[in-house]
């Protein structure tokens, strides 16, 4: 994680030094401001990254000597199988659809967006898996 | 490591499930490999669907005065060829081997975000549906160019409902490409096999990584720009008036998305041919360190360099885009180079996938060098706009994703379904294709040297145009043809070829795929090798050959 | 590869067709500009590098495809598994550099000199770009000349030889781009924005063709022109015949 932090941090300030130069030398506003949010956005990750990599400490994908073993035990939850991907998605194409043909498929895709998204978000706390 | 339950069942045909059974299966699944086969899939129809579009054009510029497609449709054509090779296949190509492969290369059982890996395809399908659905709508499909440059896409000189789809479409489907991008971001930092340091990743591994930053920084641009241009059009916003600007204020975001957008198609196919030369030489990548090093250059640099797309605007800072445009020449040059090297003095065969790998080399060498001349203003002033530039795009462009993609579905193959694609149907396929491709696009950079501009949907015989165009025309469908044998080479493999019951068919395959069976088990690995170097299977088969630390300099 | 000889076939027959470029202007027609000169020169000089680095980067690829292949009696053994090699590296890394660096200052040096605007050209021609065709009003020697056209009917822009010509370009409605491919120049007509660029035109009398490069709508490949470079006399006439003409 150490690695990839110090990536986004490099590439943060490489877009930084790309946009100094930049606006000093054409004044141009829209390119200059997309290289600024470009920044922002490496800089924020590379952060949490490093922070998070100080938090958690050495792992074992990181170390040169590691053993297959020595990442034994529960990796996390896998969903097995979803059907709210589907829905979800079905709902969206419904707004975007709506958006351009008509308000009143506008609004019923965006009801149906809410429902899937609380469904999918929901799903393993939900029926057989609550507790 | 992870706790698998399930009996391997290598070479045992599992008892064959109801179709509704299996159609269920897939459309709930959360099996970044079954994702993988849907991404593959969807984008290689789009694939066709794109490619008869050309057909139709090429057929309708044969001849001047042609007129079986009237130039509205030929601009609907031109439109939505661009729109769909790049962001309905060529980038879901690289969600669609990024999901197959990249867990499988890490050591991962799937990634970090399943259902969220579900969602991303289900955008791409249904936002690139709505997309062309403008094809059935009274006044067709977008018809203003894949750039869509304000003010002929706004809502006075584009009217229709077609222009909307494309635009609400392609927002959606930028999206899911985000999202997937997070996706394998977060796998590729959380979820490495131990002992799978970051400099003993495959390079595949490392170019999805680095292509899936270029999405985070690309695509949000888009999507914005996208939503200011509807809320132009539908909601009476003024965001891109010329009065005001508008027209390279959207030339500016649109390349800004546009330039990452093509490293965005290129570099996972990089990292694809960086797989296959090494197997066939049956020697390890040549300069792995600098192959990184090159490629972080180039995804870096990428977002310094949008407007040598807007040259001829005379509105942009001429001297530091060209300078940096020339400069991300030179990482790719060190990419060919090491290539070569991984190649030189090894034990070469050619099997198709190896074919298809050097086809690529060959082909976007000179994509390479006529872009290093259009990065040259007073060069790029004749070139800009005109065949010149669309030669150049589709050297590098097919180049890398066509090429590449072949290159890599003949060498995956066996991993993806547990069976071999016949390699003298692929022989016929690389050569059909190689030849198509090259009659069909290198008359093309004199044509648009001369003077014929690109999205033009047709040119008076008094132009002499004509004879170079019926050249590129008959290429144009032997390259359509060359599809055949691949499709037939397909089918007939899936109902005859014996499976493939080792785990590697090639005997010389680096990376973790293949350490495990063909096709893999349900969370991907039942057992782990020992991961000590960039080649953990090679390793496994040849223990003695094991290098020493001190010369693995490449695996820091 | 039979492939590659098949094209190089097709390339050679290629130039039996003639046509606008040739074979030693590397597909340019021929320049009418004193900046067409400057630009031909490069471009020249770009395809001779170029296709240098071409030969050595295929004649590699092509010589390990030939010759670094797996024998028949090599069985089981492994090549030396060589993964690096830093002086090379360092190498190929240098000379790159210095090949673009090269390429960008000629670039810089004849990007300055194309671009450059003097105070009192000969000629100004007003260019306006309008879906679909062309308005073309020119001012020399406080007279004034102004052709519009049609698709159908393209309009002529007549100008002088040998004299410095000065270009406004300006849209009503949409993106549209000015190019003549004899000035081996072009440049975009884009709404709210006004561009100016100034060519000096040679003894080169002729017409030539003008075409509309940036997509504009359904008339795009329609939206056609020529120019006309006659000698200052004829000019003159063609300019007393037209002055004040509003069409």
């Amino acid at each position: 994680m150490k690695v990839q932090g110090w990536l986004f941090l490099l590439c943060g300030v490489f877009f930084a030094a790309v946009d100094l130069v930049y606006w000093f030398w054409s004044k141009e506003p829209t390119g200059t401001t997309a290289l600024a949010i470009s920044v922002g956005l490496a800089l924020m990750i590379g952060y949490y990254l490093l922070y998070t990599a100080r938090r958690i400490g050495d792992q074992p994908e990181d170390r040169k000597d590691a053993e297959i073993s020595d990442g034994a035990g529960e990796l996390g939850f896998f969903s097995p199988s979803s059907w709210w991907p589907l829905f979800l998605c079905l709902a969206v194409a419904l707004m975007t659809v709506g958006f351009v043909i008509g308000w009143w498929m506008f609004i019923v895709g965006v009801f149906a967006v809410i429902m899937a998204t609380i469904g999918f978000v929901f799903q393993y706390y939900r029926g057989h898996f609550t507790h | 490591m992870t706790a698998i339950n399930e009996p391997i069942r290598v070479g045992v045909a599992p008892r064959s499930a109801r179709k509704g059974t299996v159609i269920a299966r897939w459309l709930s699944s959360t099996d970044h490999k079954v994702i993988g086969h849907l991404y593959l899939i969807t984008s290689f129809v789009f694939f066709l669907i794109g490619g008869v579009m050309a057909l139709i054009m090429r057929a309708e510029l044969a001849q001047p005065g042609l007129e079986f497609v009237s130039n509205e449709q030929f601009n609907q054509l031109f439109t939505m060829h661009g729109t769909i090779m790049l962001l309905m296949f060529a980038t879901p190509l690289f969600a669609g081997f990024a999901n197959e492969l990249m867990p499988l290369q890490i050591g991962a059982p799937d990634v970090a975000f399943p259902r969220l890996n579900m969602v991303s395809y289900w955008l791409y399908l249904f936002g690139s549906t709505i997309a062309v659905s403008g094809f059935f709508t009274p006044d067709g499909a977008a018809s203003f160019g894949w750039t869509a440059y304000t003010p002929l896409s706004d809502a006075v000189s584009s009217p229709g409902l077609g222009g909307d789809l494309w635009i609400m479409g392609l927002s959606m489907s930028g999206i899911g490409t985000i999202l997937g991008a997070v996706n394998f971001i977060t796998t590729i930092i959380c979820m490495r096999a131990p002992g799978m340091t970051m400099f003993r990743m495959p390079i595949f591994t490392w170019n999805i990584l680095l292509t899936s930053i270029l999405v985070l920084l690309a695509f949000p641009v888009l999507a914005a720009a996208l939503l200011g241009l509807e809320a132009d059009r539908h909601l009476g916003a003024h965001i891109f008036d010329s009065a005001t600007g508008g027209a390279m204020l959207w030339q500016h975001l649109f390349w800004f998305f546009g330039h990452p957008e093509v490293y965005i198609i290129a570099l996972p196919f990089f990292g694809i041919i960086t797989e296959v030369l090494p197997v066939f030489s049956r020697k390890p990548i040549f300069g792995y360190m600098s192959l990184i090093g090159a490629t972080i250059a180039i995804a870096g640099l990428s977002a310094a360099v949008w407007a040598h797309h807007m040259f001829v605007t005379g509105q942009v800072l001429l001297p530091f885009f060209s300078f940096m445009t020339f400069l991300i020449a030179v990482p790719t040059g060190v990419k060919f180079f090491n290539w070569i090297g991984t190649m030189w003095r090894g034990h070469i065969t050619f099997a198709s996938p190896m074919l298809f790998a050097v086809g690529f080399l060959v082909t976007f060498l000179f994509g390479g060098l006529t872009g290093i001349i259009l990065a040259s203003p007073p060069l790029d002033f004749q070139v800009s706009d005109s065949y010149f530039v669309v030669a150049h795009f589709h050297y590098v462009v097919f180049g890398t994703v066509v090429f590449a993609m072949f290159s890599g579905f003949y060498f995956w193959w066996p991993k993806f379904t547990g069976r071999m694609l016949n390699d003298t149907l692929g022989k016929w396929h690389f050569w059909t294709l190689f030849i198509g491709f090259h009659t069909t696009f290198l008359v093309q950079h004199w044509l648009g040297a001369e003077g014929f501009p690109r999205r033009y949907a047709d040119y008076s015989a008094a132009d002499g145009f004509t004879d170079l165009n019926v050249v590129s025309s008959v290429g144009a469908f032997i390259l359509g043809a060359s599809t055949l044998p691949f499709l037939y080479n397909v089918w007939r493999t899936w109902r005859h070829a014996p499976k493939v019951t080792v785990d590697d068919p090639w005997g010389f395959g680096n990376s973790l795929e293949w350490a495990t069976s063909c096709p893999p088990p349900r969370h991907n690995f039942s057992r782990l090798p020992r991961i000590r170097s960039e080649r953990p299977a090679f390793d496994l088969k040849n223990p003695h050959r094991l290098a020493p630390e001190k010369e693995l300099e490449g695996t820091r | 590869m039979p492939g590659a000889a098949a094209l190089a076939a097709l390339l050679v027959s290629l130039t039996a067709c003639g046509g606008p470029g040739t074979w030693d202007r590397a597909g340019f027609p021929q320049g009418v500009t004193k900046e067409a000169g400057i630009i031909q020169s490069l471009w020249n000089g770009a395809w001779i590098a170029s296709l240098a680095v071409g030969v050595v980067v295929w004649g590699l690829i092509l010589w390990a495809c030939a010759f670094h292949r797996k024998r028949k009696n090599s069985g089981d053994a492994l090549p030396p598994q060589v993964r690096y090699n830093l002086p090379i590296e360092i190498l190929y890394t240098t000379v790159p550099i210095i090949m673009v660096a090269v390429f960008f200052y000629f670039t810089a040096r004849d990007e300055s000199t194309i671009t450059a605007v003097s105070k009192n050209p000969d000629v100004k021609v007003h260019v306006e770009g309008f879906q679909w065709s062309w308005r073309f009003t020119s001012e020399s020697g406080g007279k004034t000349v102004s052709v519009v056209g049609t698709p159908a009917k393209r309009p002529e822009l007549v100008l002088p030889m040998n004299k410095s010509v000065q270009f406004e370009l300006t849209s009503p409605d949409v993106a549209h781009s000015f190019w003549v491919p004899a000035f081996l120049f072009k440049r975009d007509v884009l709404p709210g924005v006004k561009n100016v660029f100034e060519i000096h035109t040679l003894d080169k009398p002729g017409i030539f063709a003008g075409r509309c490069a940036e997509l504009c709508g359904v008339d795009h490949s329609r939206m056609l022109f020529t120019v006309k470079l006659v000698p200052q006399a004829e000019y003159d006439q063609y300019v007393n015949s037209q002055a004040g003409s509003a069409q």
